[in-house]
């Protein structure tokens, strides 16, 4: 593998159109069906609500935006919780079935692993936190709200670009 | 079939769950196929290197916009019904930059 520039292992890939015109038709096909695009991050919120009502039961069900999450019998009544264990059995089918499958932990050549990591919990942290802001992450915004043009969303898109090419100089060692 | 499917109860709420699990492995397949399990390739594209997820990303809107339409226009879907995110400008542009922020720290 090259340590430097990962665009020499595209051809690994498919094709950025074929695989885009892939994702858009499941999103047409899940807009069809359910009337609400894919999303990531309100499974986190889902699982994060469930784990506060274990711990703290009094304090998550006193907050209104938290016992939005709770009213469902269970984690797996929840559309979002199933789509993202879905999501990750077909990540990893895809992984295995191109024979790309490793236990790695993912780095430029500047970084520790334990660094990474650290980068990996923080970012993830910040991530986890403006999804809450905005409603949404780069699934449920910028792919699902993009698409039926919701103004917010590309307002959401603009500002993740944004925001990543500002910073990215500061994190350049985890990756470059 | 007049879609949406479920909230037109053409479909009942339980076979949605069904269609989430579908729905999340052709999902996960298509993003692991295009490359968007590799945080190194996800980042490339904020040090100018490598800009294929861009290229997915915004050719999947624009089929996902343009198939929503076609399906509109010819009455297979009604478009009224479906649920449009709605518009916080601020919390979703301070959002979004935080995103931005978190996505080159931890890569995702």
């Amino acid at each position: 593998m090259d340590q430097q520039n990962p665009s020499t292992e595209k051809s690994l890939y498919w094709s950025p159109y074929l695989a885009g015109v892939a994702i858009g038709l499941t999103l047409v096909l899940t807009y069809y069906v359910m009337g609400h695009g894919l999303g990531a991050s309100g499974a986190y919120t889902q699982l994060s609500a469930r784990m506060l009502q274990i711990e703290a039961p009094v304090h998550a069900e006193a907050n209104a935006y938290l016992r939005s999450y709770l009213h469902l019998g269970s984690l797996f009544q929840s559309w979002i919780v199933i789509e993202m264990f879905g999501v990750l059995l077909g990540g990893f089918l895809g992984a295995l079935t191109a024979r790309r499958f490793r236990f790695q932990i993912e780095r430029g050549p500047r970084i520790g692993g334990e660094d990474r990591l650290i980068f990996a919990l923080v970012g993830g942290g910040v991530v986890g936190f403006g999804s809450r802001l905005a409603q949404g992450c780069t699934s449920g915004q910028a792919l699902s709200g993009g698409a039926v043009l919701a103004v917010g969303s590309w307002l959401f898109t603009v500002a993740f670009f944004l925001g990543g090419y500002m910073f990215a100089w500061f994190a350049r060692r985890a990756w470059q | 079939m007049m879609g949406p499917l479920i909230p037109n109860e053409i479909l009942t709420p339980e076979i949605g769950l069904v269609f989430a699990l579908v729905a999340g492995l052709l999902f996960g397949f298509f993003l692991e196929r295009a490359g968007f399990g590799s945080a190194r390739k996800l980042t490339a594209i904020f040090y100018f290197q490598d800009f294929a997820l861009l290229r997915v990303m915004f050719t999947a809107v624009v089929v996902g916009a343009v198939g929503l339409l076609l399906l509109g226009a010819a009455g297979q879907i009604d478009l009224g019904m479906l649920a449009i995110p709605g518009t916080y400008l601020w919390p979703q542009a301070l959002g979004g930059l935080l995103i931005g922020l978190g996505f080159v720290i931890g890569g995702y």
